[in-house]
């Protein structure tokens, strides 16, 4: 049994099926289409410009060195949503993971993004990342309420640090999930581990 | 009676005595076999010499203690050096070839496996899960016990949100072991 395994199947609110994977070269295409079939109000405060081959191509070559761990949420075959971890190797935050997740309007509300947010918070963990942070503008009520299911709790409030693509200046929120108490678990085990005291 | 006699050996810290324990209850709990466990190790929790005699058996364990090991899994030089000489002569050493060379102190016809646990622990994120490697690594050299034993005793033995990655550490030492038979 591994909790980790992909692709699954997850059952929509709806009750359509998802398939959660991990997002792989070939996903490419897909992942152009979804971004460039949003709406530009949703795209307004995203990091990067991700209707452009350009981005894809950076996407990719992060997917490949382990910069970034990407799961699409597919229905009939279609991405419907997307998450990713990002991450850097090397630094004094290569201990820190921040996710960025994506939905598609009609798929929301129908558990997806939850999906999603959960397996990559699980493949975080497994990736040895010890914190993870999500960020968000105060509008972002679901996004919020997604991250805050999954364990995060705002961290910090940056007043007008985010400028979207109309110029308008917002209030940025870092949610955060420090996983490390996970692993100190396993360490305290390995320390002074007593069979008969072990408990999980 | 068939009763193979293991040990452990390495440094607190390294999950000397966890290893220990999960091939034990690999053995008892889900592969029908008798176990028994002893473990020793130094006063601090971390760095001192530290050690678990495992016998499985298919019969009941009358005497728990380890007199020559059948198998000695090492994970640090000095337990080499201590436990080497108490080999059974043609047994098993599987070793963290990283952290120890095996020298002339092995009886004739010993068997002797490496494997750079430590790394692959690193590679698959976290240095912490090297015992669990070394326990896949048991279970894939020896064939003492089924995969699917030491799977469930390892989902019983790590705490939560760890178990992914312990199987994958798992799963990664146990091929490795396949492949050292190959």
């Amino acid at each position: 049994m591994d909790a980790l395994d992909l692709p699954c199947i997850t059952h929509l609110k709806s009750g359509k099926g998802a398939t959660i994977a991990l997002a792989e070269p070939g996903d490419g295409p897909g992942l152009l289409q979804f971004y460039r079939a949003m709406p530009e109000e949703d795209r307004l405060v995203l990091k990067e410009d991700v209707t452009t081959s350009d981005w894809l191509d950076r996407f990719l070559l992060k997917l490949a060195s382990g910069e970034a761990i990407s799961v699409v949420g597919k229905v009939g075959g279609e991405i419907r949503g997307e998450a990713t971890l990002h991450r850097t190797f090397h630094g004094w935050s290569r201990h820190v993971g921040e996710i960025r997740l994506n939905v598609d309007r009609a798929a929301r509300g129908q558990g997806l993004g939850l999906e999603l947010a959960r397996h990559l918070v699980k493949r975080a963990i497994d990736a040895g990342i010890d914190k993870i942070v999500a960020h968000m503008v105060d509008s972002q009520v679901a996004a919020k309420r997604t991250f805050e299911k999954l364990g995060f709790h705002k961290e910090a409030e940056l007043p007008g640090h985010v400028t979207d693509i109309h110029g308008k200046r917002r209030d940025l929120l870092i949610y955060a999930n420090d996983v490390s108490h996970i692993w100190s678990a396993m360490e305290s085990m390995l320390g002074d581990f007593r069979p008969d005291r072990a408990t999980r | 009676m068939t009763r193979t006699e293991i040990r452990v050996g390495g440094l607190g810290g390294q999950g000397i005595i966890l290893c220990g324990s999960i091939i034990g209850k690999a053995a008892s709990i889900y592969a029908g076999k008798h176990a028994a466990m002893i473990q020793a190790f130094g006063p601090e929790a971390r760095g001192s010499a530290c050690s678990a005699q495992v016998i499985v058996s298919d019969e009941a364990i009358g005497y728990p203690y380890v007199r020559r090991p059948d198998i000695l899994v090492l994970m640090s030089q000095d337990a080499c050096t201590q436990f080497a000489p108490q080999l059974k002569p043609g047994g098993l050493v599987l070793f963290e070839e990283e952290l120890v060379h095996t020298n002339g102190n092995l009886p004739a016809q010993a068997r002797t496996l490496g494997i750079p646990a430590t790394r692959f622990a690193e590679e698959l994120g976290r240095k912490l899960v090297l015992n669990i490697v070394m326990v896949g690594f048991f279970a894939g050299a020896s064939g003492l016990l089924p995969y699917e034993a030491v799977e469930k005793a390892v989902l019983d033995s790590v705490p939560k949100g760890t178990e992914s990655l312990n199987l994958r550490a798992l799963g990664k030492g146990y091929e490795f072991g396949i492949s050292k038979l190959a």
